[in-house]
Formats: structure tokens, sequence, C-alpha cells
């Protein structure tokens, strides 16, 4: 018997056939999570999961998912941030599922590319507006930075899609940006 | 009598001992041991070997135990309150060469950021490696307006030493024929980048007066047969300085004046003991030795020698004579002019300008320098062009970068477009801040606070210190001049800041026991010798009689080096 999860994978697969074509994000497939969240709960870990792959997709370089970010903001609620952070993270993850279900009837991680993309949107524009009206904090904004530090300090992060050299051992200090090609990860 | 573990004097006696294992102490044992004394350093902080101890020297981004090794702000708060304060120095990397604020106390009768790193080798491990002379014109400031009290030394005193230290710890830098700022012994220069030269060749050609150097810097560019065969290299171009240096690529204590004095065979190392005071024999009219409590099993113990070099770092050294008190030193040793702990200077800085730079979109640069630009003092040198409404002057420390993907992470979008513009350098930007000096103000002031014990039971400092009225008409020219030579370049948005100073932050805290030509008004005499014990030499930053614009460092080595050699040909000749 299909699981849920098996259902749904399923059809992640068909509509990304279906959707050839159309420029739109592809769906971020639904896989089993692949680690156990420390902070969160099995349902923010998935939206999260799920989010951190669309801020930081794959292109010609590795995404969010394959850099372990979602790992890594998990262990910056455990660890790191201060308590009305970690609390604005996790009410934030778990407002994404409420949205979707009252949208679309599913979890966050559920829902197709096109949907998760427009939510994510729809937060985007609500945290510039807060951030341009000085008001508190939107979650989303949140997310992205942590997201965003723990790709591009992670491995692939730094030396896929930046350029990382441990020990330079000169410095020139005028040469073409074509030959360097991206930001240094430091 | 206090021998308390039952050692015999003979064991404990050296021909020389030195207090404190940074910059000046490193020095004084170099040149001890090299002289053929058999040395003691005596250093309150825990054993730090080159290469082995530098745990976190090849971590790499990813390895960190928090994001960007940033500490959570809690431990931050907790431990580490006032060494926190830079917002630079004290993060994952380097925290363990910082002391622990919560384990060292002292009062702030005004706010006094005291940044400090107990271990071998000091803060020699987490400086800044800027490295400048003081000028003809900053030994002689002091007399020509009436401030203070005159140095008892001048620039041809110390220029041969400066030459000295320069050749031995290796300082890159480039050669500018300015009085104001000597030239030295200097490796090549690392290179500017292509706005700094831009910018240098737009302000020269502005200004006549104001000229753009490279940084002078303590890292090898080119380095020496000697300093090879103390195991350092050339450096690296990693800017990770602060964690220890694999490649022994910058000066410290622990890869070059300590390796040297170890290879003499006269250094004896005694970390984790806690200097407590001087031992004075008021028979003999000198001192005799320290005390110390051991940090590890709290025991006291007492070491002799024929002649002391007090090199904990000017408060420090400070607290240990107001700490020894004797029949003769009611008021703290050497203090019969009453000028011990007062003075208290530092260089104020946090004020400047920055510029966005819209040219050069197509240029970036390799390598991460860790140096920058230098302007050199161009106020008040003796001339009616250069003459302000404020006395002495200051230099900018500065330079030209594009910032990486973390200039803007709480902006708009998301996904693939964004992923890729921050895979991408941002645009130039360039900026300037100023170090400026402070007069030595008598009431500006470090006293012994007995009923503030810290946790072995010893008296700890209180501080009072203020900037004045010629810091604050200093400060608004530092500003307005920064601002000035950014728009004089053609750069655009440019920003003026005053972020604000707290005395100490600069952590060039100096002048506590200064040196003068009278025993009424200073401390020292023109060797470091204390005027009323002259075997006793302090040579850290307490010496300094006025603060010049400069890092101070270079000097208290140069001092350092001096005051060794008259102290062993003294001993030679019987006269201490
Ligand atoms: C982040 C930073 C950046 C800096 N940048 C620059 C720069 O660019 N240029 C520059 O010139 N300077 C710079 N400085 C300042 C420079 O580090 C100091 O001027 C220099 O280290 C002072 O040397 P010192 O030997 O007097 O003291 P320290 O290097 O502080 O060494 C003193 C030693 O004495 C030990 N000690 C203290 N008390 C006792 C005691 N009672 N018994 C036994 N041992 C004791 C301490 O543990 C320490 O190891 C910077 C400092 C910091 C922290
Ligand atoms: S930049 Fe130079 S001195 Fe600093 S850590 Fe690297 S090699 Fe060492």
């Amino acid at each position: 018997m299909l699981n849920r999860r098996d259902a749904f994978r399923g059809l992640a697969l068909t509509m990304g056939m279906v959707s050839v074509g159309f420029a739109g994000p592809v769906a971020a497939a639904l896989p089993p999570l692949a680690w156990t969240p420390a902070a969160l709960d099995a349902e923010q870990a998935r939206a999260l999961d799920a989010a951190a792959e669309l801020i930081v997709p794959k292109t010609d370089t590795p995404g969010a998912r394959e850099a372990k970010v979602p790992q890594f903001v998990d262990r910056a609620v455990a660890t790191y941030l201060d308590k009305p952070q970690a609390e604005l993270l996790k009410t934030g993850l778990s407002q994404m599922n409420a949205d979707a279900r009252a949208a679309h009837g599913k979890a966050f991680a559920e829902l197709t590319g096109a949907q998760q993309t427009a939510l994510l949107s729809r937060y985007d524009q609500e945290a510039a507006a807060a951030r341009k009206a000085w008001k508190p904090r939107h979650f989303f904004s949140l997310l992205k930075e942590y997201v965003t530090i723990g790709y591009f300090i992670s491995e692939p992060g730094a030396t896929l899609a930046l350029r990382y050299e441990p020990a330079p051992g000169e410095y020139h200090g005028c040469v073409p940006l074509a030959e360097i090609g991206r930001a240094w990860a430091l | 009598m206090a021998n308390l573990n039952g050692r015999s004097r003979q064991e404990n006696t050296y021909d020389a001992i030195v207090v404190g294992s940074g910059i000046s102490g490193g020095w004084a044992a170099k040149e001890l041991t090299e002289k053929g004394l058999k040395t003691l350093v005596l250093e309150r902080g825990p054993m730090v070997r080159h290469l082995e101890d530098y745990p976190t020297a090849m971590t790499d981004p990813w390895d960190t135990k928090y994001p960007q090794g940033k500490l959570p702000a809690e431990q931050l708060k907790a431990q580490y309150p006032v060494q926190s304060r830079t917002g630079y120095t004290v993060n994952e990397y380097t925290k363990h060469f910082f002391v622990r604020d919560d384990e060292n106390p002292y009062t702030e009768e005004e706010r006094f950021d005291w940044i400090r790193s107990y271990q071998v080798g000091g803060r020699s491990l987490t400086w800044g490696r800027q490295t400048y002379r003081h000028s003809p014109m900053d030994f002689e400031a002091n007399a020509r307006e009436g401030v203070a009290i005159d140095w008892p030394i001048r620039y041809a005193d110390l220029a041969p030493w400066y030459d000295y230290v320069e050749r031995f710890i290796g300082v890159s830098g480039q050669n500018e024929g300015l009085p104001h700022l000597p030239d030295g012994q200097f490796q090549p220069p690392m290179e500017m980048n292509c706005v700094e030269r831009a910018f240098k060749q737009r302000v020269e050609g502005r200004f006549g007066e104001r000229r753009i150097t490279m940084g002078r810097c303590a890292h090898l560019t080119e380095p020496t047969e000697e300093q090879l065969s103390l195991g350092r290299s050339k450096c690296q171009y990693r800017n990770m300085c602060m964690r220890g240096c694999p490649f022994g690529g910058y000066f410290s204590s622990n890869s070059a004046t300590l390796v040297a004095a170890e290879r003499t065979g006269n250094l004896r190392m005694r970390p984790d003991s806690i200097v407590t005071s001087l031992i004075y024999d008021a028979k003999a009219g000198k001192a005799t030795g320290v005390r110390i409590l051991d940090a590890q099993t709290l025991k006291e113990e007492e070491f002799y020698a024929e002649v002391i070099f007090l090199c904990a770092s000017a408060l420090n050294s400070t607290w240990i004579m107001l700490n020894s008190t004797s029949s003769r030193f009611e008021n703290g040793f050497g203090n019969g002019s009453d000028q011990l702990g007062r003075n208290v200077m530092d260089h104020h800085f946090r004020v400047g300008a920055k510029a966005d730079v819209e040219e050069f979109g197509d240029k970036y640069y390799s390598g991460r320098r860790p140096n920058g630009i230098y302007i050199p003092r161009f106020r008040n040198l003796g001339d009616a062009a250069t003459k302000k409404d404020f006395l002495r002057g200051y230099g900018y420390q500065g330079g030209a970068s594009r910032p990486g993907w973390d200039r803007d992470l709480a902006g708009e979008g998301f996904g693939a477009d964004r992923k890729a513009a921050m895979s991408q350098p941002g645009p130039w930007t360039m900026q300037l801040g100023a170090f400026g000096e402070i007069l030595p103000y008598e009431d500006n002031r470090v006293t012994l606070n007995h009923a503030a014990k810290d946790k072995y039971g010893l008296p700890t400092l209180s501080a009072k210190v203020t900037i004045r009225e010629n810091e604050k008409a200093m400060r608004k020219d530092m500003q307005a001049a920064a601002v000035e030579m950014l728009e004089a370049a053609g750069f655009k948005n440019v920003m003026a800041a005053d972020m604000g100073y707290a005395p100490g932050l600069g952590i060039h805290e100096m002048g506590t026991a200064r040196m003068g030509r009278d025993p009424k008004t200073s401390v020292l005499n023109a060797h470091n010798q204390v005027h009323e014990c002259t075997n006793v030499y302090v040579t850290d930053g307490a010496a300094m009689t006025s603060a010049s614009c400069v890092n101070p460092s270079l000097t208290y080595m140069a001092l350092t080096a001096r005051a060794v050699d008259h102290a062993v040909q003294a001993k030679r000749k019987g006269d201490l």
C-alpha cells in the first residue's frame, strides 16, 4: 500500500514532467526528511527543509539541501539564537504550515513548487514592508538570513558557489573580476 | 621565609627576572638571554606553544560550532562583557586568547575598556600588528607645549633600537622621507588595490601635505635568514592572524622572541605565575626578587634576581608596583612622585568616513591582505599651514574593499537570482578611520582597590579616565578631513561617522609610570629604571611620557631592548 508520502512523490514526479517548458519553479519533491531535528518539531523541520531549498536553490552549484542548510538552521535554533529569535523562527515555520493548510489544505512541504513560491513571495513582501516601517522583524527575514549564512559558510557554498582559498599565499590588488569569477568566501 | 614549597633560595635565584611574556616581556627575555643572563620569565597566564596551541588556526568556516564563529549573545554577556566591546576581538576562533571578564574584575569609575590577553605571548598573539616609529616631534612636544613633563630621551636615543627591533621582527612598509613619520628597516610593502591607488593619486594631487602610504605592519614579506632560522616564513595573506599564525607570518613573542630566547639555553619560562609584588631590601636599597601566586596550586613562592624587568603591560606593571608596599614605599613601589597610576593615555578613534566607489566594477583582488593604507599625521606639523585649534594630531588607517555575500542578508528577494547576485562581489567601498593622540592628564588615573578582591583574594584596579576638550576638538577635525579626502577623490555617498570612543578601546593603554628626568615628577629615568630603585626596569606602555598618535608597541620593544642593553652594562660595571 502506498503511504501518503510515496503517493505525493509520485504526484510530484508527474507534475514535474508536466511542467517541463513552463518557466515556473519545479515542485520541491517531498523526500523523507534526511535528518533529525534538534530544536524543531517534525512539521516545522519539513517546512524549513522545503523553504531553504527555495531560498537558495540548486543551480549550477549545489542548493541549500545538499549543503545541509536546514540542519544548520535547526542547530542555530537549538544552540545559538536567543530566545525571542528562536521563537520567531519556530512560530514562523508553523505559520507557514497553517497558511498552507488554510489556502490549499496541505502542509507547506506538500504544496506544489509554485504554491510554495507564492507563499514565500508574500512573506518576502511583508518582511520588506515591516523593515521599511521599522516594525518588528518578520520571521521570513530571519529565516532567509540564517539560510543564507548557512549556505555560504557550508563547504559546497563556500567552495563552489563562492571562491575559497584557505592560504592565498599572495595578494594582488587589482585583477580583472572575470579572472576570479565569483566573490571570495572570506 | 615564604618559600612555602621548601625550595632553597639558590634554586629560585636567576640573573634576571622578567614579568610578563607579551610584546615587551618577550623582548626582555630575548635580549637578556642572548646577552648570557640566566633569565626567568614569570607569566600569569597559561602556556601557549607556537603552532601547537593555536587550536583554531586552520578551522574552516563550515567547521565552526556557531554561525560565522560568533558566540551566543548570552555567553558574551556573561563571560566577555568588556572584551566584546570592541565588536571584533572575541569570537569562537579567538576567545581563548582573551581574558574572561567574569574572572578578572576591575572597577570602572567611568567606562574603561580594558582589553587583555593573559597567556604566554600576551597580546602579541592578538595585536593588529600596525607598526610605526614615534617621531622627533613626538619626543619634543611636551616640552615645547608645556604639557605634563618632558621626555628624558629624544628620537636619536631610540633610533638605533628602532632599527634593531624592526630588523628582527620584520616590518613591511614603504619609506616616505617624512620627518614626522620616520622611515625604517622595511621589507617590501604590501600592495594597494585599484581603488586605494586611485585615492592616493587624487588626494596627494589635491593636498600637498597629505601622504597616502601602505600600512606598515609586522608581517614578513621577504624573510631574512634570521627569521627563517627561527622557523618563520612569508605571510600567506590569510588574515586570520588573531587565531595564531601557523606560518609565523606576523611577529609574536611565541613565533619570534621567545624562540630566540629558548635557543640560548638561558631561558626558564614559568607560566601560571601571578607576580603579586616586588621584594624590597631596604638596607641594600634594592629589589631582591618577586613574590608570585601559582595560579594552579595557589601556593606563594619567591624568586630572586639581581635585575628585574616589569613587562606585564602598562596597567598590570602598575598594579604590581601599587601592590608592592613597604615602610620605604608606603604608596607603592618607587612612587615618591605620586605619579604611579596617573596619566593614563590611549588613542581615541572610531571616527572617520566612508564612501561608495562607482568605478572599477570590473576589478577585484585576490588574497586577504592583513593590512590597510595609512595616512600619516598632517596637522600641527610646526608650520602655519598645518596649525589647528587643538594640540597634536592624528593619522588614518583605512582601505577599500568589495563586500561579499553577507552584504545584505535581510534584503529583498530569494531564489536563483539572489543566489547568483550574492555569489558576486558588491560594489567597492572605501573607509578611513582616524587614531588621535590623547594628552597626559594627571587625574586620568588607575588606583588600587582593596575593597574589591579577585578570586585569588588580590586587590584589583579601579579606573577613572576621560577624554577632554583637546580630544573632542580633534575628533571633529578627524571626521571633517576624512570626508574632505573621500570627496576630493570623487567617491560617492560620503558618510561621516563618529561611533563614539571610550578610553581603553584603542587597546593602547599607557603612561602610568612615566619616564622623566626628575624623580619628583616621574617614576622612571631615561633608561626605564625606577628612579628610587634602579635594579627594577619598567619597559612596557607604563613608561610612556606622551602618546603620539601612532600605534605604540614598536616603541615598547625599542625601549625594552635599549633598557636591557643598559642593564647588562650596568651589571657588568657593578652599578645595579
Ligand atoms: C586587538 C588588538 C589590536 C592591537 N593592535 C595593535 C597594533 O596594530 N599596533 C600596536 O602597536 N599595538 C596594537 N595593540 C596593542 C598591543 O597588543 C600592546 O601594545 C602590546 O601587546 C603591549 O605589550 P606588553 O608586553 O606591554 O603587554 P602584553 O602583550 O599585554 O603582555 C603582558 C603580559 O604580562 C602578563 N601579566 C600581566 N600581569 C602579570 C602578573 N601580575 N604576573 C605575571 N604576568 C603578568 C600577561 O598575562 C601578558 O601575557 C593591539 C592590541 C589588541 C588586543
Ligand atoms: S595573514 Fe599572514 S600573518 Fe596572518 S595568519 Fe596569515 S600568514 Fe599568518
